[in-house]
């Protein structure tokens, strides 16, 4: 079924390329609505799983046996948010992308591929299999920002590509050194993921791996000081890269941290949760002093990025039940607000063809269903109890502060910093009275653009006050992350770190 | 009465098809003046027959005596192997040179009288490279380069009527000669120290005996590294590369890089793992420093040409780094894959340098691609695939190729070569999509290109092997398993 999951986003990019390229009014529609597909399979898939630890739905074929590689997938609570988050922004993402005239075929093609490679990132449980997705997913998103992006596109786009096929070349010499390591201690060649966490490592060579691993995630995610491709990026791509880009492909970042540096290199990450969680609150608060004088409303979403990973960076390096749980149900959050930020910041350069804050203003009188939206949205990523954001902020907050109080002390500042930049980007675009001609004569969300935002709008509300939905099938596999680290290091998570902690004093127990 | 000795034809079938098939062209061409597409379909049915044959003797091979590690047999005297190594090279080098034939054919054709000469000529460098690699004795391998080396000078001559045409065949032919001067030195050396001129026969005296002074048999080693590194374009000896890729005539490039290279490193091969293995502690540090040079000055020098020719002469630079990282980490296996990988892509790459800019002009600045996504979508496609084909990016077989060899070099103690490979591999990256992004993003109102049915049987072949070996290696890779030297 998981197999399926990947082959079906592939076996739409075929169907849509079999349309000839004249009829360019099919490509879109149909590419929506291929890639509902996926979505539905997902939604089964979080359907039937079980809220239990370890990998469900399991597959494994041999690929190359000489090399010890394989064809094996599986999910669990830490995969399962994502790839359901994935499958639901692709079909949003291409419904968002009408304004694309210039060879819309291949722009659905690349979605659509770039779909399969990141739905297979989540999915695979071998390295080898991980990096090659990890990797060909560089070349759709290459090309979505730097043939259908704005002017700077091409230096975007190389920038893009070169960053993080820096940190992955590091990466892969890290698997190698894994797996040779592996063939010398055990006599037989393997990437599973689950044998490769048995390689008993040297303290050094494992800090070693861990630098090389965290800082291939670390470019994706991306973390303080190697965040610089990140705006360019951004504001170049289409909207629909934007949204892919924000709402999944940073996430690999954190995912891989969470999935691969936690598990293959417990005793590293122990030693390198300060570090890490200093760099994560650097990120948070350098990314919203810098987004509050962004001139440009795209750029101040992008650097709001930057300060919301900080945060979820900070929750996987906590270590704590809290703060592995916020940063796995934040990744979702963060992919569906801020994956709707860059939606409606699209949606209003489609209408006026800038993104420049001054040249807007007063567009509540004339747009009053995209302001609300845009409040909505600004809300969810602030953090307001009763969004989703608030959810994952609390979680990463309260986890972090039992085992990083410092740390945790100042990332909440960042809550309100994002406060700052978001209302005061707010005021000045949406309030007062729309002064400038061009605004004055702007028209208010269509029925296919409302219909883009509304199920995330919904989501954003049902995880703010129902955040058990998804919580219950993630917390077994954070827990089991957490039980590996104390097992194999000195590590213990401080109390009340645990979540045994909290529901033993709970009295649920 | 004297026992004549039983002689197995079967090992050198393949080369005497190959000589016979040269001197029909030229006989042919004299007696009957035939059009160019008799020729070709002689030269065609000649390596059909030669790959025919070596089919044969890859069974052959695989049931006879073992050596070492592989199967094979010892022909002549000890003159030349039967074994898979060699058997797998030659196979290679028979299939780069049928689609070396196809891609070029335009040019060939266009050749007029002279057509058969440079036809004949490419038959005869295939035999001389085919020698090569089946060599035992150092002198017969010495034969077999001089008659592929000198047959390519004269190939990269052919269009004697354009300056650059004579700059780089003059080039690489001073250049060349001096390279197997240095060669065959270092083979005189060699025999100096041991005594013996057969690999084989090197690696049991090394293994039997204690030298006492090295010092011969090590110089001898460093020139047979330097005139075969020449050979490869490795870096410090490729200055030559460049200027002969960009000059000679652009149908018959990429044949002429591929066979250099696919030869040149299964007779390093050879010499330096099966010969002189146990002296492996002294050359593997001068390997995989060459390697390292490589592929850092291939990568970056690469980044900085205007000319997509050069550029591929530079990335060729770094490809020879990137499989001298293969023999630092001591795997015949993932050295051929890569061979043979890295030699249909580099074909099917100058095909499309040879349909875009025509087959026997030598400028092919990258400005003329701009914009070919619209000009020609099949040119555009292919070669975005082959170059990052070329750039290693997983699913195709360059990552496959490439991370063989990382993982052989790492787990021999090379880990430094490896981080410098994975570094010079995103430099590579970078010179690989900006050709990409000259055909993709750019728009262009230059006319549409015209590809001849013969390059595109070559691109569809490069193409789908890319692909095919990038997604289930095994294909390719179990062939070069079994393909051990003996």
């Amino acid at each position: 079924m998981l197999t399926w999951l990947i082959l079906l986003p592939v076996a739409s990019a075929f169907v849509v390329a079999l349309v000839p390229r004249r009829r360019t009014e099919v490509h879109l529609p149909l590419g929506v609505a291929l890639s509902v597909l996926p979505l539905a399979l997902a939604a089964y898939v979080f359907y039937v799983f079980e809220p239990v630890a370890g990998y469900q739905f399991t597959e494994s074929q041999t690929w190359y046996e000489p090399w010890g590689i394989s064809w094996s997938l599986g999910i669990d609570g830490i995969s399962l948010p994502m790839v359901l988050l994935t499958t639901l922004l692709v079909p949003i993402a291409l419904g968002a992308s009408t304004s694309i005239t210039k060879r819309p075929k291949e722009f659905v093609v690349n979605t659509l591929l770039l779909e399969a490679g990141m739905i297979g990132v989540f999915l695979s449980l071998d390295l080898f299999l991980f990096f090659i997705f990890f990797e060909v997913i560089l070349v759709p998103m290459y090309f979505i920002i730097g043939i259908w992006g704005s002017e700077r596109r091409v230096y975007a786009a190389m920038k893009f590509f070169i960053y993080t096929a820096f940190g992955s070349a590091l990466m892969l010499a890290g698997i190698i050194a894994l797996a040779v390591t592996h063939a010398d201690q055990f006599g037989n060649a393997s990437f599973a993921l689950s044998d490769l966490m048995g390689v008993e490592l040297g303290p050094g060579a494992e800090r070693w791996l861990f630098a090389a691993f965290a800082i291939a995630f670390a470019i994706k995610v991306p973390l303080f000081p190697l965040h610089t491709w990140l705006p360019d990026a951004h504001t170049e791509a289409p909207t629909a890269g934007s949204i892919l880009l924000a709402g999944v492909l940073l996430k690999l970042g954190t995912y891989g941290l969470l999935r691969f540096n936690l598990s293959l290199f417990p005793g590293a990450s122990v030693d390198a949760i300060w570090i890490m969680g200093a760099l994560a609150v650097v990120g948070v608060i350098y990314g919203a002093v810098v987004a509050i004088v962004q001139p440009d409303l795209k750029k101040l979403v992008a650097y709001s990025s930057v300060s919301h990973l900080g945060f979820i960076v900070l929750g996987i390096f906590a270590l704590t039940s809290g703060g592995l749980q916020g940063a796995v149900i934040q990744n979702v959050n963060h992919g569906l607000t801020t994956g709707a930020l860059f939606l409606l910041v699209g949606m209003i350069y489609e209408r006026r063809h800038t993104k420049q804050i001054s040249e807007l203003g007063g567009l509540r009188k004339v747009m009053p269903i995209y302001a609300g939206f845009f409040l909505f949205m600004i809300f969810a990523s602030i953090g307001l109890p009763g969004l989703n954001g608030f959810v994952g902020e609390f979680l990463i907050l309260i986890g972090s502060f039992a085992s990083l109080p410092v740390l945790a002390v100042i990332a909440a500042s960042g809550v309100i910093l994002a406060a700052i930049y978001l209302l005061w980007a707010y005021e000045r675009v949406f309030t007062g009275v729309p002064d400038r001609e061009e605004n004055r004569a702007l028209s208010d969300l269509t029925l296919r653009e409302v219909s883009l935002l509304a199920p995330m709008a919904a989501l954003v509300l049902v995880l703010g006050l129902y955040p058990a939905v998804l919580l219950d099938k993630i917390a077994p596999s954070t827990e089991s992350v957490l039980d590996h680290i104390e097992a194999n290091t000195d590590y213990r998570v401080p109390e009340p770190g645990r979540l045994a902690d909290v529901y033993v004093a709970g009295g649920q127990r | 009465m004297i026992p004549t000795p039983e002689i197995s034809w079967i090992a050198i079938l393949p080369e005497i098809v190959l000589a016979v098939g040269a001197a029909l062209v030229l006989l042919v061409e004299v007696q009957w003046k035939p059009n160019a597409g008799t020729l070709g379909m002689v030269a065609a049915v000649t390596v059909v027959f030669a790959a025919a044959f070596s089919v044969l003797q890859w069974f052959q091979a695989a049931d006879e005596v073992t050596f070492g590690d592989g199967t094979g047999l010892i022909v002549f005297s000890g003159l030349v192997l039967m074994d898979g190594f060699a058997v797998f090279g030659r196979f290679a080098l028979l299939a780069v040179t049928g689609f070396g034939l196809l891609a070029g054919w335009q040019y060939l054709e266009g050749l007029g009288r002279r057509g058969a000469e440079a036809i004949a000529m490419l038959l005869l460098a295939t035999t001389g490279f085919s020698i090569m690699v089946a060599s035992n004795n150092l002198v017969m391998m010495f034969l077999g380069l001089e008659v592929g080396s000198i047959a390519l000078y004269v190939l990269a001559g052919m269009s004697r009527e354009r300056a650059r045409s004579d700059e780089a065949a003059i080039k690489y032919f001073l250049l060349g000669s001096f390279a197997s001067a240095i060669f065959v030195y270092g083979v005189a050396l060699l025999f100096a120290g041991t005594g013996q001129l057969e690999i084989l026969e090197i690696r049991r005296f090394l293994a039997q005996n204690v030298v006492l002074s090295p010092a011969v048999i090590l110089i001898g080693l460093g020139l047979v590294i330097v005139g075969l590194g020449f050979k490869v374009s490795a870096a410090p000896f490729h200055s030559w590369a460049p200027d002969v890729y960009q000059g000679a005539p652009g149908g018959v490039v990429g044949y002429m890089a591929a066979m250099a290279k696919i030869a040149g490193f299964v007779a390093m091969f050879r010499i330096l793992l099966t010969g002189l293995g146990s002296l492996e502690l002294r050359w593997l540090p001068i390997a995989a420093g060459i390697a390292a040079l490589s592929m850092l000055l291939g990568s970056t020098l690469a980044l900085v040409q205007g000319d997509v020719r050069r550029m591929l002469a530079y990335s060729g630079v770094a490809h020879a780094g990137f499989i001298m990282t293969g023999v630092v980490g001591g795997s015949s296996t993932s050295v051929l894959f890569y061979l043979a990988v890295y030699a249909l892509q580099l074909v099917g790459s100058f095909a499309v340098v040879a349909a875009v800019s025509g087959p026997a002009n030598s400028e092919s600045p990258i400005d003329s691609y701009r914009g070919l996504y619209r000009r020609s979508p099949v040119l555009a496609v292919s070669f975005a695939i082959l170059l990052l084909g070329m750039a290693g990016l997983p699913v195709t077989s360059g990552f496959i190729a490439k991370f063989g060899v990382f993982a052989d070099a790492w787990s021999n103690g090379f880990e430094w070569l490896v981080v410098v490979a994975v570094l010079a591999s995103v430099i590579a990256f970078a010179f690989y999509l900006r050709i990409i992004v000259v055909m993709y993003m750019d728009e262009s109102d230059v006319a549409d290109v015209a590809v001849s049915s013969t390059i595109r049987l070559v691109l569809a072949a490069a193409v789908v092997s890319t692909i095919v070996w990038g997604v289930l290696p095994g294909s390719l890779l179990d062939l070069a398993a079994d393909a051990l030297p003996l």
